[in-house]
């Protein structure tokens, strides 16, 4: 009931915050594609933002699902946010404003340092920096601890494999009450599949964008598709994503599965349905170093802001260790903050810093090549054909690069 | 006398003639102010290199060429929609064509059928199509727990490329209730004297159905055959939501390539070009339909006089 | 054996109807614990009311609920009056360019809404209309294309001797169509009415283009805004739905009566 009445509250101070504009104010529009929890803590941060400067107005605009369609219509029509969440750099940079100049001036008073370099190069286009962090995930296994204590079987080690990954899941799965051990996508978010790559040493896309043939069918490549469509013909895993809309998380959530890949989107929910969960790192192949890709909820600024300065503060004030502190569902981008509130050495938080710390040697595919949306495209096919197939990896991924050639130019 | 008869005369023509105007007015008028701009804007659109922000450029009918010669998910998609329609359509007419004359039967409760039968139309797409994802799940949905109950292995609904597309088919005539109510609407302006005329003579139910029924309703069939077609070439939500157009394009529909032309590729230039080609198919269809109504429709109202022709 | 087999095979489809709400209508009222349960639990044996409570505190959806109302009275009313004047319009004269027009009507139908969209957005903007309920209200007032079509085909099997006998009288078009032809479209215009309410109740892309702030979001937005780009809170979606289909179910209920009631022959004699 307590539950109950903070919501309440929370939902009439929010359209308290949100209903009217006195005169004279300045307004700042800011979208987010957050919504539920992480969105209160962004409408928290901004009133925080609202006290500190009086006069000044922030209308949060939350999109949701619908955050792409949105912010594509805004652009095209000419009436973009000052301040959005970014993360299809390629695709707006021309209109938005680079920030390194505004960095730059603030460094000091900013302790830029503080934040790790990788998380700021996630959103450069040619050298210059379009987005200001201000959370970030990386990818871990999720484990049930009273799956592995009923079913016997030994905790995941510090430094694991994907071969005793293998090895674990097979025990879980039991035909009756489908349980599986582990949760494969058929239908992936390349964004984050091409960790796989990288671990096990190789990319989609030549680092320069010149070529996928080689990469996206490398030897490497093929090995991990396979690896993955093994799991899946040997029931070691359920295939999400075609034909079960259920996602893993949910099935997590009800114990149908012992072993889950994800980030700090999932951590909540898991909380929340009181699962009593371990996390490690993601796996690695063989002996080769593991890496993963990074989620940063950067912050952009549209490049014909009417009050540019002003846009700034608020961004600024979003990657302060005051705001950074409150983001309780991603990781804190300030690695004092980190420490401060002892993340770097508790279970849950370590392994999620930890694949933070061997995971910038590398950068996303759609940074490298304008037309990769279309490249992707014929990826994704080749997932999803060989996860349905339960094999032909090389086949697949041949065929993907053959179709890919025509964006290439 | 005969100029003050004459003017009067000619004022009344002249309002005679500009009524029939007025009538449309409303129409016309939102065509101009919300229709006919973004049709102009589209159409110059498609002949330009045009993502949603940066540096746009003229490209002739490039759009055109590359969509019809190069893109082989253009003609995919396009074979994908045409499969649909050639269920949706039949299905969604006959099914709401029975249900309507079951309906305007007398029968106890029929006011409590009616709106069950409309249930699933009150339900706004994002709940709709989780449900539906619950109730196709391959391991853990409703449906294959029930099919397992009778003993059926039940197939993977929304994995297997052969059953994908019958299944979106099964869930978009859920919807049906809104071309039961049109046809029911229908069937309620029949005059009854027409029916018991009929049977006083001793013509069969079947009879009177194929004779009375199909004839005076055909107004209405017309109307839900033309709109099917749109709505089939139109479908979006369920297979985006539901599918995302998989597994392996099986249920990539036209209307999902254009979304994706735009949203995904940003080539809002590209898909002005697709959305062209689909409206002229659409229409090239829904003129055929038109044009074939005047042997099949029977307009009880029709102006006899001045040979209406009807468009 | 006839009404054995009409009821039997009404039972049978309400049944197939039903049954995917009331799997909404259970998923709604489940504990976690229960939700994801394998095989699936029918009835949940701890029935949790309050998930209807929580679901709609979560955000502010009576903020939503007041701006829904307001443009589904607002714009039902407009497209009533002018759908019934155009199709009576193109039901009823002899005109020049008729048949052309009626063609781009039924035209205006087939454009994808993914061209439309940024000029019409671009529109608005200019008129200082984004952010307000007004592009989803306005449009309303100038008849959609497929209200016209399905008005006027009721029209045209209308006998045309009604028309003619009422100008005898020395009726004028107006009165025609407002004295004969509006009473006998009721079950029709019950028909438009019951179409477009629900067009407006659970329009999405219209509110996420055209609107901004949460105080101006309608309903479907708030539903939509439980499912995020990675987590989907199913058992609000489920709630929420349930709650929102209520209102245009009690509506239906109603409404459908003259759908079925105001039939043509009743009307003209009377």
């Amino acid at each position: 009931m307590k539950h109950l009445k903070k919501l309440a509250l929370a939902s009439v101070l929010s359209v308290a915050a949100l209903s009217g504009t006195a005169l004279g104010e300045e307004t700042i529009r800011f979208a987010t594609w957050d919504s539920d929890e992480s969105l209160e803590i962004q409408k928290e941060i901004a009133r925080r933002f609202e006290a500190a400067n009086p006069g000044v107005k922030v209308q949060v605009e939350p999109y949701a699902d619908g955050y792409d369609q949105k912010l594509i219509a805004s652009f095209g029509a000419g009436n973009p946010p000052d301040v959005m969440y970014m993360w299809n750099y390629p695709k707006y940079y021309t209109s938005l404003m680079p920030l390194d100049d505004f960095m730059a001036r603030d460094a000091e008073a900013m302790n830029l340092d503080d934040i790790p370099p990788g998380l700021i190069n996630t959103t450069r286009i040619d050298g210059k920096a379009y987005g200001m962090p201000a959370g970030f995930t990386t990818h871990v296994v999720f484990y049930n601890k009273d799956m592995f204590e009923a079913a016997g079987v030994e905790m995941p080690s510090e430094d694991w494999t994907w071969a005793e990954l293998r090895e674990k899941a097979a025990k879980f799965r039991d035909e009756e009450s489908k349980v599986y051990g582990f949760a494969v996508e058929a239908k992936p978010d390349p964004f984050d599949y091409e960790q796989f790559f990288w671990s096990n040493g190789t990319r989609f896309i030549a680092k320069d964008g010149s070529a996928v043939d080689g990469y996206m069918n490398s030897p490497e490549a093929v090995e991990v598709l396979t690896m993955f469509a093994d799991m899946a013909a040997n029931e070691e895993a359920v295939v999400l994503g075609i034909g079960d809309n259920s996602s893993g998380s949910a099935l997590f959530k009800g114990e149908k599965l012992a072993m889950y890949q994800s980030a700090m989107w999932s951590k909540g929910g898991f909380d929340e349905a009181g699962i009593n969960y371990g996390v490690a790192k993601l796996p690695s192949f063989g002996d080769k170093p593991v890496h993963s890709s990074i989620g940063a909820s950067a912050m952009s600024m549209a490049k014909d802001t009417k009050n540019p300065d002003l846009a700034w503060e608020f961004i600024k004030f979003f990657s302060s260790a005051e705001a950074v502190k409150l983001r309780t569902n991603d990781l804190p981008i300030r690695t004092s903050v980190a420490e401060e509130m002892e993340m770097t050495t508790d279970p849950i938080f370590k392994p999620f810093f930890d694949m933070l710390a061997v995971s910038d040697s590398e950068s996303n595919a759609f940074l490298k090549h304008e037309n990769w949306g279309k490249i992707q495209a014929n990826l994704e096919r080749a997932i999803e054909a060989t996860m349905i197939e339960k094999g032909n990896a090389k086949k697949h991924l041949d065929d993907a690069v053959a179709r890919s050639q025509r964006h290439l130019n | 006398m005969s100029g003050v008869q004459d003017r009067q005369y000619q004022r009344q023509k002249f309002v005679e003639k500009l009524t029939p105007y007025l009538f449309i007015s409303p129409w016309i008028l939102g065509f101009f102010f919300f229709t006919l701009g973004p049709l102009v804007f589209s159409f110059v659109m498609s002949f330009y290199d045009w993502p949603v922000v940066g540096e746009r450029e003229f490209i002739g009918t490039q759009n055109y060429e590359v969509m019809l010669t190069q893109d082989p998910l253009f003609w995919d998609s396009l074979w994908v929609t045409i499969k649909f329609g050639l269920f949706f359509v039949p299905f969604n007419i006959i099914l709401g064509l029975l249900l309507a004359v079951l309906l305007n039967q007398k029968v106890i409760g029929s006011g409590i059928f009616r709106t069950i039968f409309y249930l699933p139309s009150v339900i706004s797409g994002v709940a709709l199509v989780t449900i539906w994802a619950w109730i196709y799940s391959h391991e853990y949905g409703i449906l294959n727990f029930l099919l397992g109950l009778a003993g059926i292995d039940g197939p993977n609904w929304l994995g297997d490329p052969s059953w994908a597309l019958l299944a979106i088919v099964i869930a978009s005539l859920w919807g049906l209730g809104g071309t039961m109510l049109i046809l029911l609407t229908g069937l309620q302006s029949i005059p009854k004297e027409l029916y018991e005329a009929a049977k006083i003579s001793g013509v069969p139910g079947w009879a009177r159905l194929i004779f009375i029924t199909i004839p005076m309703l055909s107004p209405m069939l017309l109307f839900t055959f033309i709109t099917s077609i749109i709505a089939a070439f139109q479908q979006l939500t369920i297979a985006l939501l539901l599918t995302g157009g998989g597994p392996l394009e099986s249920t990539y529909f036209f209307a999902m390539y254009i979304y994706d032309n735009a949203f995904k590729h940003f080539e809002m230039g590209y898909a002005a070009a697709n959305s062209w080609v689909m409206f002229l198919i659409i229409l090239a269809l829904s003129m055929m339909v038109m044009k074939s109504s005047s042997a099949w429709v029977y307009y009880e109202g029709e102006m006899k006089k001045g040979g209406n022709k009807d468009a | 054996m006839l009404r054995t087999f009409t009821y039997g095979a009404l039972i049978f489809l309400s049944a197939l109807f039903i049954l995917p709400f009331y799997w909404t209508f259970i998923t709604a009222v489940k504990s976690v614990s229960e939700l994801y349960q394998y095989p699936p639990v029918f009835w949940p044996s701890d029935v949790q009311w309050e998930n209807f409570i929580t679901a709609w505190f979560k955000q502010p959806f009576d903020v939503y609920f007041k701006n829904s109302a307001i443009v589904v009275v607002m714009s039902t009313i407009g497209q009533l009056f002018s759908s019934s004047l155009v199709a009576y319009g193109f039901a009823r004269f002899q005109f020049k360019g008729r048949d052309v027009i009626f063609i781009i009507l039924l035209a205006t139908m087939m454009i994808p809404w993914d061209v439309k969209m940024i000029p019409l957005y671009m529109e608005f903007n200019m008129l200082g209309w984004i952010n307000t309920l007004k592009p989803l209200i306005v449009p309303a007032y100038f008849a959609e294309a497929f209200f016209v079509f399905l008005l006027r085909q009721y029209i045209m099997t209308v006998p045309i001797e009604i028309d003619e006998a009422a100008r005898m009288d020395g009726a004028n078009s107006w009165q025609i169509y407002w004295r004969i032809h509006l009473p006998l479209m009721m079950p029709a215009l019950v028909l438009v009415g019951t179409f477009h309410f629900m067009n407006a109740w659970n329009d999405y892309l219209g509110p996420l283009i055209f609107l901004n702030d949460q105080s101006k979001y309608t309903l479907t937005l708030g539903l939509s805004m439980f499912k995020g780009l990675h987590e989907t809170d199913i058992t609000s979606i489920a709630a929420i739905t349930v709650l929102l289909c209520i209102p245009p179910l009690i509506l239906f209920f109603f409404a459908q009566r003259y759908i079925m009631d105001g039939a043509i022959g009743s009307s003209v004699k009377g």
